[in-house]
């Protein structure tokens, strides 16, 4: 064996380590890089050669390949988390944004805007022919009205909201799609061609993410190394290979049914590489679009329903008492109603003569039959929420079941959404206890392949004193 | 799956996280201290929710029925009063009557009485059109109403007690409470309570004016005062009923408000407690941080 091969075993050992020091600088540059996968120098001996006695002796080191420290398993496990922390978030900021929005437990309030009225009634009973009486009451059922609207009008707008987040958020999953086939063309391009493809992959892994939790994926990665997305709830295929399959995009809905509001709503569906629209409803119930979905089409209608419920048993009820046989004004006319409207949203007030209240049901000075009639609406089981033509809950009542009804959906959707980012975030740390970077591990790394540099070197100078001893000589 | 290895962004994360959800716990603990209120969202506790709601609406019932209860009470002692007025009237003319009956008596002396009962007509027609803010109280409460009793003429020989009373005939009562049974009247039309009277007192006047047979007119005058006593002492029960209506509503005021407190409001003395313990833990957490840093070869490498 010549000395010589010192001298490249020696070099081997440099380019190796100067290789090492390099991916670990790299790995503590993006110490904050989020989604970065630490990646790993593997050192091999390069084959053996011959010596001239028959004896093997190694020719150095190499850099064998540079791999990415990723637990596949993790990946898939966190994909499907994201999914259902996507879903439930969303689904719980929405009935927390309802349950604010619906609050009784601040002023004003619903339950306070009607204790007003009924304490107006009262007074009306205790004075039928007073004016002010009759002016508070008026009032008091104004801002009662008021009350149903505004609220009606913030979960319309809430819904509206929901549905613009809808489509921002299909054209946002759209746009990433189109970034992961793109992504999947170049890694596929990249490895084929034996270069280290890492950053790319993660680029790619950080959108697959953002897209699992957008719309709750699938994902599998095939021999070439790209990515085959697949919608969890249906399993259509959305991109395969460097292919958008099916791409996300919305469209207004038929007039009927339309949001709170009276504007269409829109439906997100399928495209096709043709530029057809594919509706499949089922495909989109996971993910961040799947809760807000959810939000706009179950939770906030049934709120809006539930709020009708009681606006039109009120307009009902108190219109009732006060055009009830015999129920005559301060004039002696019959009565009139005094609420108008089809449910919470336009629910108004239309007598605006207070004289024209039915306090009586007697032209007899004084009388205050009528008005203790609908002061008593106050505690009654006036409203009909079965629909069997009988009242079975007190206004009050129902505001309390409904309370607690909002709260209770709150509350389970925000303990869900927290159990399932508990989850994702176990999930996280696993993946970055695989993957992350470790300042302290990265640094001892750095000394390691420093001395192992200094070492190498060393191999030089002492072969190089070695051939000036032997020339010495010569 | 153990954690082997622990990446240093996801160190940092972790406090970034931790600390935020301290911070907005410090922040929902000191709203609780400055409004003395726990639960200020449905989702905070749905079903204590629910029972504020119903609370708050029973409280406003509550603050009705008490309301309504003051002013039954106010009617009936402004009733009282003035059936104690009518009371001493007839007393009144109990006594002239007597005087008269016992035949002893000039006729100036009887032309005086039948002026004095005269002025007690007017009396009693005056207590029967007694005003309370405006209100008739022996009118059903009718506001700013004619004078339910019409004024005795100059000449009392055309005048007709049966036909002096053109007030309501439809009483009022009050909610005391939630049932339509929970009402208490508190006014009397009052021709049943003064028609009586007003006869006796005409008919007196009109037997000493023509100097009639005035021991015949006592058995009215004396019907006439136990029908205002009876009144008087019917007016003292509803009162009484009244009053301790607004005690028992004033009792489940109090019960109510209680219950609504230990749902709604915040215990201060767990909240401080609580708010001292997250403070605590934020400056742990913090510390930590600061420790972490110096665990890390970056600086014990001075590199």
């Amino acid at each position: 064996m010549a000395i010589s091969s010192s001298f490249d075993i020696a070099r081997r050992a440099l380019l190796a380590q100067e290789v090492a020091l390099a991916v670990t600088g790299n790995n503590i540059a993006n110490v904050n890089t989020p989604g970065y996968t630490r990646q790993i120098p593997e050192l091999a001996a390069e084959p053996p050669t011959g010596s001239s006695d028959g004896v093997l002796i190694g020719r150095g080191v190499r850099v064998r390949q540079i791999t990415q420290a990723v637990d596949p398993l993790i990946a898939r496990r966190l994909l499907a988390s994201l999914g259902d922390r996507g879903r439930h978030s969303a689904l719980a900021e929405q009935l927390g944004a309802l349950g604010e929005t619906l609050n009784e437990q601040r002023q004003p309030s619903l339950g306070s805007a009607l204790s007003k009225f009924f304490d107006a009634a009262d007074g009306l009973a205790r004075n039928p022919g007073g004016l002010g009486e009759r002016e508070t009451l008026l009032g008091t059922a104004r801002a009662l009205a008021s009350e149903f609207g505004s609220r009606s009008q913030a979960i319309a707008a809430q819904q509206r909201a929901i549905d613009d987040g809808v489509v921002a958020l299909a054209a946002e999953a759209n746009g990433n799609l189109e970034k992961v086939a793109q992504l999947n063309h170049a890694i596929v391009a990249a490895e084929a061609n034996g270069q280290v493809a890492g950053d790319l992959r993660d680029q790619r892994q950080l959108l697959v993410n953002v897209l699992g939790e957008q719309l709750g994926l699938h994902g599998a990665e095939d021999a070439s190394g790209a990515i085959r997305l697949t919608a969890a709830a249906t399993g259509t295929v959305l991109v395969d290979g460097g292919q958008v399959v099916r791409g996300i995009s919305t469209r207004p809905l038929p007039p009927t049914p339309a949001g709170l509001d009276g504007l269409a709503l829109h439906e997100v569906g399928f495209t096709t590489p043709a530029g057809g629209f594919i509706s499949l409803p089922a495909a989109f119930d996971a993910g961040e679009l799947g809760g807000l979905l959810e939000g706009r089409d179950v939770a906030i209608p049934a709120a809006q329903a539930n709020l009708d419920v009681l606006a039109n048993g009120v307009r009902t009820s108190v219109n009732s008492v006060l055009t009830s046989p015999g129920a005559i004004d301060l004039d002696g006319n019959p009565g009139v109603p005094l609420f108008g409207g089809t449910g919470a949203a336009d629910l108004a007030v239309v007598l605006t003569d207070p004289r024209r209240i039915a306090a009586a049901r007697s032209v007899q000075p004084g009388d205050n039959q009528n008005a203790t009639a609908l002061a008593d609406l106050r505690t009654a089981l006036a409203l009909d929420t079965n629909a069997d033509t009988v009242g079975d809950t007190s206004f009050a009542g129902y505001l309390a079941e409904e309370q607690g009804r909002i709260g209770s959906a709150a509350a389970l959707a925000d303990d869900t959404a927290k159990a399932s980012a508990l989850l994702t975030t176990q999930l996280e740390q696993e993946r970055s206890a695989v993957s992350g970077v470790n300042l302290n591990e990265e640094l001892t790394n750095l000394l390691r392949y420093q001395r192992a540099f200094q070492a190498a070197a060393r191999i030089i100078d002492v072969t190089n004193q070695t051939l000036d001893d032997l020339f010495q000589v010569l | 799956m153990g954690i082997a290895r622990i990446a240093d962004a996801q160190q940092y994360s972790f406090i970034i996280g931790r600390s935020g959800e301290l911070q907005l716990e410090l922040a929902r603990l000191r709203e609780q201290i400055a409004s003395g209120v726990k639960l200020t969202r449905p989702q905070d506790d749905p079903a204590g929710a629910a029972r504020v709601v119903r609370f708050d609406a029973s409280l406003a019932a509550l603050a009705q029925h008490r309301e309504a209860s003051g002013f039954g009470t106010d009617v009936l002692s402004a009733e009282d009063a003035a059936l104690k007025d009518a009371h001493d009237v007839l007393v009144r003319a109990e006594e002239i009557a007597t005087q008269q009956a016992s035949g002893t008596l000039s006729a100036d002396e009887r032309a005086a009485a039948a002026e004095e009962v005269r002025g007690l007509l007017d009396a009693l027609t005056q207590v029967g059109n007694t005003e309370l803010s405006g209100r008739r109280v022996f009118a059903g409460l009718a506001l700013d109403a004619a004078a339910p009793f019409a004024d005795p003429p100059d000449d009392l020989n055309t005048y007709n007690p049966a036909a002096a009373y053109t007030g309501a005939q439809q009483g009022c009562e009050v909610k005391t409470g939630s049932t339509a049974t929970e009402r208490v009247r508190i006014t009397t039309r009052g021709d049943t309570i003064f028609q009586p009277g007003l006869q006796a007192l005409h008919d007196l006047w009109r037997t000493l004016d023509t100097n009639g047979d005035v021991p015949a007119t006592l058995a009215g005058l004396k019907a006439a005062r136990e029908t205002v006593s009876a009144e008087r002492a019917s007016v003292g029960a509803r009162q009484a009923q009244l009053v301790g209506r607004a005690d028992v509503v004033t009792g489940l005021e109090v019960t109510d408000e209680a219950a609504r407190a230990r749902v709604r409001d915040a215990d201060l003395v767990a909240t401080v407690a609580s708010l001292a313990q997250a403070e605590n833990a934020l400056q742990a957490l913090l510390a930590a941080s600061g420790r972490f840093a110096q665990t890390s070869l970056v600086q014990l490498l001075q590199i």
